[in-house]
């Protein structure tokens, strides 16, 4: 096979996640754009100096509108994937069949003495490897979405009394910051809306379909079919 | 084996660039710590010894307009007549400083100043500023 080929087959290949990531990074740098002229307008009303593309990039400003978001959708997986370890929906292809609730067994699973020859190793190790691997989807989204929250309310600070001080005000300290109006509406506007947006695609799914797409039902499959993905 | 070590050298790799990065942004913010202690000082100097204009220079322009505007008079009296009137307290020495991105307070012994990072430095854009309970500053200098 010729190199362009080989490149063509890799992008057909992988194309769900590179068009993601393109798209995350496009957006992103709207995002920088547009929440520069923002500051910008705000800066200039308050008689302050513009600044430039670099220092809105590395600013607190920027950080915690990124940070925000990103937390949110991060808890939004966590909890999607460890809720429907445990949750059902009835007739929605996001759940697992009824009376399946739960971790399943080692058989189900193919780990432990179940593991098959093509496996991942850590699938067939006992102990804290094998408890670590059977969750750690689970795990890396959690911890992803610790660490951004964390993120959050570090930027947040320094956002938040950047702005207090523009304001003649006093700042706040860390602890003053997360029990703030502001880090909590930050916060919670965010989760609304990823809880609705799952809550939406668990139940819109039971009656709607999406032909070829592995998140609808195939599109003749009846309303009360369960765990069913096209 | 290799791939172990190569794992090894790049988390190494990471974590020493996160330190000089972490080095280099908490010397930066001390520096402009530093920069800005170092103006509110020469504003509470030139108060002292009466340098209006060196004064009327260390103002951010929207705080330099409006006190000129409140006062119906340039700059250097308009200055003259906050001194007299109080508005612009003897300061004392520096208490504390707060940097917040491009922002800063400075707590004196008798005064508390706002500044903002400009092109050319950092400029006064309050003064004369009394803390008040649930609520911000009341300053005798500030912008419109």
């Amino acid at each position: 096979m010729t190199s362009a080929g080989r490149a063509g087959r890799f992008l057909r290949e992988n194309s769900l996640g590179l068009a993601f990531l393109a798209g995350f990074l496009l957006t992103l740098a709207g995002q920088l754009l547009a929440g520069r002229a923002e500051m910008n307008n705000d800066l200039v009303a308050a008689g302050l100096p513009a600044v430039g593309l670099l220092a809105y990039a590395s600013s607190s400003d920027f950080a915690v509108d990124v940070t925000e978001n990103w937390q949110s959708e991060y808890l939004q997986f966590f909890l999607y994937i460890f809720g429907t370890v445990w949750l059902l929906q009835r007739g929605s292809p996001e759940s697992k069949e009824l009376g399946r609730a739960g971790t399943e067994s080692d058989h189900d699973q193919r780990t432990g003495a179940h593991a098959r020859e093509d496996s991942p190793r850590w699938a067939s190790a006992r102990g804290w490897r094998g408890l670590v691997f059977s969750r750690s989807l689970g795990l890396v989204m959690g911890g992803i979405f610790v660490l951004s929250w964390l993120a959050q309310s570090i930027t947040g600070t320094a956002a938040y009394n950047e702005e207090r001080l523009r304001d003649l005000d006093g700042p706040v300290g860390w602890s003053g910051y997360v029990t703030s109006a502001d880090f909590w509406s930050r916060t919670l506007q965010n989760w609304q809306s990823e809880l609705l947006a799952v809550a939406s695609m668990a139940v819109l799914s039971i009656y709607l379909r999406q032909r070829g797409s592995p998140e609808s039902k195939p599109v003749g499959a009846p309303h009360t079919a369960t765990g069913v993905e096209g | 084996m290799r791939g172990r070590r190569q794992g090894r050298a790049a988390v190494r790799g990471v974590v020493l660039l996160l330190a000089v990065a972490g080095a280099g942004a908490c010397g930066a913010v001390q520096e402009r710590r530093d920069a800005a202690e170092a103006e509110a000082t020469r504003f509470v100097l030139d108060r002292e010894a009466g340098r209006h204009a060196l004064l009327c220079a260390a103002l951010a322009p929207g705080t330099r307009d409006e006190l000129e505007e409140t006062a119906k008079s340039g700059c250097r009296e308009a200055i003259r007549q906050a001194i007299e009137e109080d508005d612009l307290p003897p300061a004392g020495a520096v208490r504390a400083v707060d940097v917040w991105g491009d922002r800063a307070r400075v707590v004196l012994e008798g005064d508390t100043l706002f500044l903002s990072q400009f092109p050319g430095g950092w400029k006064v854009t309050a003064a004369g500023c009394e803390p008040r309970r649930d609520q911000p500053y009341r300053c005798g200098i500030k912008g419109g």
